[in-house]
């Protein structure tokens, strides 16, 4: 794990317990950022899922990253495996011939959409009565080895000294999306109207302000932190660093990126019986390695060992710290509330 | 009338309107001799990013191997005309995972260096056009990934696609900023080609290997 060159990296930190799947996250974002001309299929926060196919569809199946140090070559996915920005079939809804139906969304080709943001909502995996599944936020990493930043061949794509926040230059982009097949959680838009690739740019604006990045402030779960690293006191870090308790998604993607995940707690699944069975968590431990390597054996213990601490009667501070009764504990030092900061000042 | 390379490229002047001659139909180009130049893809060693590097390796590119050259002049200003065989053509960036078909023409002073695309010391300028864009880019370099584009009013390109080949002509101003920088008797060219179904961009594309001298011809007919 490295750090900016400062030796200061912003990071956040999601519980997937926690995590609702409201999409509260998507739409902050989407209301500040993706508003404009050719964003109009944006999603640079989205909340999938999972087990699912993910956004692009098979998003973590399209290569990019590295595998032993090396460049894994990435594909890119047509604009509707992402999902287009859907019109609506309101002709055959309303119209006098039809009369009353279903709204059906279109693809701008007129066609039936067959994949969108989030398309496998709430499916998951499993079989009744052990189906499970779990919501998981999605939105840049800034990896502290970030493929997006090693293959764009004009270095429009940067990570800034002061906070390790990982950037795309639009005025030296040119639109080569090398950068978008090598990220391999596929977090990089394209904009064919501009012709330019997009992402999550953590807010930085607010950041530089002492504000907490949209998606964090507006989690209406509490399931995100934000600060820094290099602070020991710093919620991220003793998450991360201390407790151990949040990891990397997809580790083996050799990125090193800085947004963790709190894994997620299973219920005991069902024997065949339909009894309670003691040794069968409902997500299988094998797909949690999978999505967070191979320590989360150990978060995961680490948590209900606590867990079971306060339920006892004792205290935790691991839970304190997760359940932050306290919001702004959650936000570092990014506590300023933006209402209070005027626009139109001097920078 | 096709020519070979080793000759360099003339631009004959003629005398018909500009507006016409920026059409690739107009009849003025099947007078003018016909340049074939050979092409080559472009060495992937000098890729600027290990990421391209490795996700092309073995992979198909720079697959066309020839581009026919025409230049005329007509009244103070240049055309050149490009043509490729393109049996699969790509009609511009219409999707996230489509990508234009394109070509340039670059030119540089005798010091520039044609495969690192310039120098700090020694800038190369050129035009470039994509499918599917109304305007050509006018652009610059000083080094591989050192592109900078620009839009210029002063420059126009003109495309067809007919028999399974792009023409593509670009027009300037010769006295123009846009225009190539012909001080003494002759400049220096390259060209190079991108095919958007094979998903070449940046400096994945077909190039002319070396530079070819580019002159200025007499009367005009």
């Amino acid at each position: 794990m490295s750090e900016g060159a400062n030796g200061r990296q912003l990071a956040m930190v999601i519980d997937l317990n926690k995590c609702l799947g409201c999409q509260t996250c998507t739409i902050a974002c989407k209301t500040l950022w993706t508003r404009g001309r050719g964003m109009e299929a944006m999603w640079w926060n989205i909340v999938n899922t999972m087990p699912g196919r993910g956004t692009p569809r098979d998003a973590f199946q399209l290569g990019g990253g590295y595998r032993d140090g090396e460049p894994v070559p990435g594909s890119l996915s047509p604009g509707r495996l992402y999902g287009e920005a859907w019109d609506f079939d309101y002709d055959t809804l309303f119209g006098p011939a039809e009369g009353p139906g279903r709204l059906r969304p279109l693809e701008r080709d007129g066609g039936s959409p067959e994949w969108g943001p989030n398309w496998d909502e709430d499916i998951g995996g499993g079989t009744y009565p052990n189906s499970y599944f779990f919501y998981l936020p999605l939105l840049c990493m800034n990896c502290s080895k970030p493929a997006c930043l090693e293959a764009c061949p004009r270095s429009a794509v940067y990570r800034r000294d002061e906070d390790g926040i990982v950037l795309i230059d639009e005025e030296r982009c040119h639109g080569y999306r090398f950068c978008m097949e090598a990220c391999p959680y596929k977090r990089i838009y394209f904009n064919e109207e501009r012709s330019i690739a997009q992402k999550c740019n953590s807010c930085f604006p607010r950041v530089e302000e002492g504000i907490a990045p949209a998606c964090v402030r507006q989690c209406p779960g509490r399931a995100r932190h934000v600060g820094y690293l290099e602070d020991p006191k710093a919620q991220v870090s003793r998450l991360v660093r201390e407790w151990r308790v949040a990891l990397p998604l997809r580790p083996d993607f050799e990125v090193e990126p800085n947004v963790y995940y709190v894994p997620p707690l299973s219920p005991l699944g069902f024997d065949d019986d339909g009894a309670f069975d003691e040794g069968q968590p409902r997500i299988p431990l094998e797909y949690l390695r999978e999505m967070f390597g191979p320590t989360v054996d150990a978060a995961l213990a680490t948590i209900e060992a606590e867990r079971e601490r306060v339920a006892s009667g004792g205290t935790s501070e691991l839970i304190d710290v997760l359940i932050s009764p306290r919001w702004l504990d959650m936000l570092g030092p990014l506590t300023v509330d933006p209402a209070t900061v005027r626009p139109d000042r001097e920078p | 009338m096709v020519g070979t390379e080793t000759r360099g490229i003339v631009a004959r002047p003629v005398r018909r309107p500009f507006a016409e001659l920026v059409s690739p139909a107009d009849p003025a180009w099947e007078r003018a001799a016909e340049v074939a130049v050979r092409l080559l893809p472009t060495p992937l060693e000098a890729q600027p990013s290990a990421y391209v590097q490795a996700a092309w390796a073995g992979r198909p590119r720079g697959g066309i191997r020839e581009l026919g050259v025409r230049s005329i002049t007509s009244a103070g200003a240049l055309l050149i005309r490009l043509s490729w065989s393109a049996p699969r053509p790509s009609r511009g960036v219409t999707d996230v995972d489509a990508f234009a078909d394109a070509c340039a023409v670059l030119f540089g002073d005798e010091d520039a260096d044609l495969a690192t695309m310039g120098s700090p010391e020694h800038r190369v300028t050129g035009w470039q056009w994509q499918s599917g864009r109304d305007r050509l880019f006018w652009f610059s370099a000083r080094g591989l990934g050192t592109v900078e584009r620009a839009e210029r009013h002063d420059l126009v390109a003109r495309s067809q696609h007919v028999d399974g080949s792009w023409r593509v002509v670009f027009g300037a101003p010769l006295d123009g900023a846009g225009g190539p920088a012909i001080d003494g008797p002759a400049a220096r060219i390259a060209f190079a080609v991108w095919s958007g179904a094979a998903r070449e961009r940046a400096g994945l594309k077909s190039y002319s290997p070396e530079w070819l001298e580019f002159r200025l011809g007499g009367r005009a007919r």
